[in-house]
Formats: structure tokens, sequence, C-alpha cells
């Protein structure tokens, strides 16, 4: 599983963290019936406050994300019909967001091919993250 | 055994005419990490080294671990451990022995668990401390600061001349040797960023006083910038938790704490507003410098 934080940012970590489970759980990125490291293991692997990570994994199996299974583990849940439309709101605000972004990189005048380099570049370093 | 690790109740101290703690109230939950925050000199070592005993307080009544510093000093010491800012110890020394030097003062001692902690912070036994790194030398301090399991960490800026690798695989270390432990940490910061991933609670210490305290979550909730037209702000009076207020032209840039229920109260009335969240830093320097007195001029 992966996670990136970015530090200083205006976003909160824990929504920072939250969003990134909850797109890879919504996507099929995280695949259901996959166990999840513990607490205690994503907190140490991110250096993150405990309860924030509990917090967070309570969030998303309110959400029905995933899974708390009492002295086993957390798991992925099967997706739900809902997901669906969850997902394609994500994407929707995704698309906004990419929007903005491109316009940003327009008004500081950066050229067509530029931007597109950037995207390529990106795009390169978050699938070999993925991997 | 109470679920209250640290409580602090009206806390004052002066060093002559000089009012350093000015009635300080705070209490930490057990097993909570509770972050001090404040630009130097503002009282962060002082509330400390008051919390530990090793300065008297004027008034106010203090419980770490269930004693109180004034009357129970020793038996506070062995519930708390405790790394100073600057912690000097004797260079001359190797780890080991120190470990051995310090373990007859610590009835609770734990040699195996001080041989663990040197091993999991990769400190070289048999080097004098005098030629150990900076790092090397914070780590060694929180090894022989929690070999003898204390309920309570004290931490005074452990992370101050630490290089940013080094930074964060030491908060990495107080996720997984305190938090993980169910232990009760409080350690004081200037670094706002670094605190945020690993505190639960922070409190925003200022010219002697605690002028913010909040889960970071909640600050972040409660404290928001939004950008408003001059009619609205010449209009309107000035929100309570106005913390900062600059004029550009005909537009204001204003920080305010509590902007989820002014939000609702300009909505109310009709103007409809934004607000964009703030980065810590941000929040600290609007609690901290921010300049409210601009508004009621408008």
């Amino acid at each position: 599983m992966f996670v990136h934080i970015e530090r200083g940012s205006s976003i909160p970590i824990s929504r920072q963290i939250a969003e990134q489970l909850r797109s890879q759980c919504l996507s099929g990125t995280l695949v259901a019936g996959e166990k999840l490291p513990s607490v205690r293991e994503l907190a140490q692997q991110l250096a993150v406050n405990v309860n924030t990570v509990f917090r967070i994994y309570e969030r998303l199996a309110a959400e029905g994300l995933i899974e708390l299974r009492h002295g086993d583990g957390t798991y992925v849940s099967p997706r739900r019909t809902e997901s669906r439309s969850e997902l394609s709101a994500q994407r929707d605000k995704f698309g906004l967001e990419f929007d903005a972004l491109i316009q940003r990189g327009v008004m500081l005048g950066f050229t067509d091919a530029e931007l597109r380099a950037l995207l390529t570049s990106a795009l390169a370093t978050a699938r070999k993250s993925q991997q | 055994m109470s679920d209250i690790a640290v409580s602090v109740q009206n806390l004052r101290k002066a060093f002559g005419s000089q009012i350093v703690l000015d009635d300080v109230s705070f209490e930490v939950p057990r097993g909570q990490t509770f972050a001090l925050l404040g630009r130097n000199g503002v009282g962060k070592t002082t509330m400390i080294r008051t919390l530990l005993g090793l300065l008297p307080c004027d008034s106010g009544v203090i419980r770490v671990a269930g004693c109180d510093p004034a009357t129970d000093p020793i038996e506070l010491r062995r519930r708390v451990g405790y790394l100073a800012e600057d912690q000097s110890m004797y260079d001359w020394m190797t780890a080991t022995e120190l470990c051995r030097f310090l373990e007859p003062f610590y009835p609770k001692w734990n040699s195996r668990l001080a041989d663990q902690y040197l091993d999991r912070f990769e400190i070289p036994r048999l080097t004098r401390i005098e030629r150990l790194s900076k790092g090397q030398t914070v780590k060694l301090g929180l090894a022989v600061a929690l070999a003898h399991a204390p309920e309570v960490a004290i931490l005074d800026d452990p992370a101050l001349g630490l290089d940013p690798v080094s930074r964060k695989e030491f908060n990495r270390d107080l996720v997984e040797h305190l938090q993980a432990e169910g232990r009760t940490v409080i350690y004081s910061s200037h670094l706002l960023d670094e605190v945020e991933a690993v505190a639960d609670v922070v409190a925003i210490l200022d010219r002697g006083r605690i002028i913010r305290q909040g889960p970071t979550e909640s600050l972040r909730a409660e404290i928001q910038r939004m950008v408003l037209p001059h009619e609205i702000v010449r209009r309107t009076s000035a929100p309570a938790g106005l913390l900062d207020a600059r004029r550009h032209g005909e537009t204001w840039e204003v920080i305010v704490d509590g902007a989820p229920r002014f939000l609702e109260e300009l909505a109310a009335s009709g103007h409809a507003a934004q607000a964009t969240g703030m980065t810590l830093d941000d929040i600290f320097e609007a609690c901290v410098i921010g300049r409210p007195q601009a508004w009621a001029s408008a």
C-alpha cells in the first residue's frame, strides 16, 4: 500500500491519508479481501500518530470501505454498488482540481510542451511508486 | 489510577519582576501526546522544568504521574523520563558506561530494555559521547530517558538541531516506542509542521500564556482564512475570534478562529463567503502575531 504525505500542507495529514486510502479502495487498487497494515504498522511506516491512524481506519470502516475484524486485522471490504457513484464523484472532483492546476500552469507561462513534459514525468513517478 | 497523566492548574512563575508563566492550565490524558509550541523565550523550557520540579513554581497545582513535583520529586523522577534541551552528558563516557552509571539511580532501570534501545537507535556502544553525532546524542538521551520504562516522557525540544531526515526518524521512534506502548508524552517544539503528524493535542504558548489549545484537526477546522469585500467588512462588526485582518484595496484578507460559525452568520445575513484551510505554520503565526485591529477602522 502506498501513501504519500506532504508535510506543511494546508490539507491536514489525517485527510491526506484518508483520501488516498479511500481512492485506492474505490478504484480497486486495494483489492477486496486484502489485509491492510495494522494501525501500529501504518503509524510507524508513515511516522504518524497512532490515534490519528486509528481514527482514519474507524472512519473508513464507518463508510463501509474497510472492515475492522477484532483480534484479526483490517481488511478491504468488497465493493458495493454505491461505490461506483462515489468513485465517479471523486473522479469529477479530481477533474476540477486538475483543470485548476493546469490553469495555474498556463498563468505561470508554461508552454504546452512543458506542461506535457511535467505530466509525463509525474506520471512516471506515480506509476513507479505504485509498483 | 486516574486517566489524567499530567495536570497543571493556574501555574504561575516569575523570575524577579518578569512573569514567565501566567496562569497556565492544561491536562494530558494518559496515552496522549501533547505538544507545547512557542517561539524561543516564551517559557516552554521553564514550563517543562517546573513540571519536573527542577524549578519551584510561585503558585498553582501540578501533578505528573500522580506526583507533586514540590513534595515528591524523587518518586516523580522514577516515573518520568526526561530529555533536556541540549542534554549534557558526561562526554568522556561511552554509551555503555553511561547506562552503567545511571542504573543505580533508578530502581526500575531495565538494562535489557536499555540495550534494546541502543540497538534499535543504532548507537555505537564503545565510542565516547563527545564523538557521537548530534542525532546519535539525542537518541542516546532518549534511550536513557526510556530505560526505566517511565509512565510519562517529557522531551524538551528533542528535534532541535537535527537535520530533516533525523527529525523524521525521531518522529518514527516517538510513534513506535512511546505512542504504540501507550506512554504519555509531553514535548516542546517550534517546528509546527513536524508536530502535526505526531501530536494528539497542541498548545500554543505565547508570553507566558496558553493562547490556544486543541487537537490539530480541530485547529485547522476552526481557524481559517477568507477573502471578503470591503463592503461586508465595513457593515459587519468584527467577529469573535478574529485573529488577523489586512486590507488589499477593495478586498480584505481575514483570519478567524471560529470560521465555520462566522461563515454561517455571514450566510444568514445574505453574504456568501468561502474559507480556505491554512498550514499549521500560518495558524501559529496568526495566533501569535496576528493583527485584528484594522477591522474596527474599516
